[in-house]
């Protein structure tokens, strides 16, 4: 087991808990991707919001390969690429919200389905 | 899980309450847990994952009523009981000593 030392605590504050993985794994996406986020309704961990489920979005950002919090959070790392996810807020909150605005998230590999096409 | 967490997006909660010149800790016990929180990662006892599931685990109702830093040392408490690290009798024994020396039922 890992033991936490003095020394070790001025970067821990500092860069936290850096997880990137260094692993060979192919993106499913690319920049440009149109996307559709799954309907998860897991009992475990997810970091898909309920508010983002079953919506339609654009990847802007490849961050690279990380572990999958909704399995991590369960023992089992799954590694795989997370997106910059952007979504017009008409598409998250409908008709109501400002034309311009937009959302970002981040989103794993595991949340994402190739949109249909033409949307 | 679809649990009290994921409240985006969800009205009537009220207003944010904006503090100016906030302390990063309000209390000291909030310094601790902070420490507490490194220590339990960077001993393995759990991952940021399953450090945040342990946190939406709470009970909704007392999720939705406390603090930051209490969802930190109640979920922290809850992952050393659930892996064998300390017992809820020795945090029972620990809670009446500390109660009894402030003289005070309310040491949380």
């Amino acid at each position: 087991m890992p033991v936490m030392r003095p020394d070790d605590v001025g970067l821990m504050v500092r860069e936290g808990y850096p997880l990137k993985l260094d692993l060979p794994i192919e993106p499913r996406f690319r920049e440009g991707d149109r996307v559709l986020t799954r309907n998860l309704n897991p009992h475990h961990h997810t970091r898909l919001p309920r508010y983002a489920r079953a919506k339609l979005g654009t990847v802007v950002r490849d961050h690279g390969v990380y572990p999958f919090p909704d399995t991590n959070a369960h023992g089992e790392a799954t590694p795989q690429h997370v997106y910059v996810v952007r979504f017009t807020a008409r598409e998250i909150w409908g008709n109501s919200a400002a034309v311009t605005d937009t959302l970002c998230l981040d989103l794993w590999d595991d949340h994402l389905d190739p949109a249909p096409e033409g949307r | 899980m679809n649990g009290v967490h994921d409240c985006g997006g969800m009205d009537g909660l009220g207003p944010i309450r904006r503090v100016s010149n906030e302390p990063v800790f309000a209390h000291d016990w909030e310094r601790r847990t902070f420490a507490l929180m490194l220590v339990a990662n960077a001993n393995s006892y759990w991952n940021i994952d399953e450090s945040r599931h342990f946190i939406e685990r709470l009970d909704a109702v007392h999720y939705l009523q406390s603090t930051y830093y209490e969802h930190w040392i109640h979920s922290m408490e809850a992952m050393l009981i659930e892996k064998g690290v300390i017992t809820q009798q020795e945090v029972d024994a620990k809670i009446a000593a500390f109660s009894a020396k402030q003289g005070t039922q309310q040491c949380r």
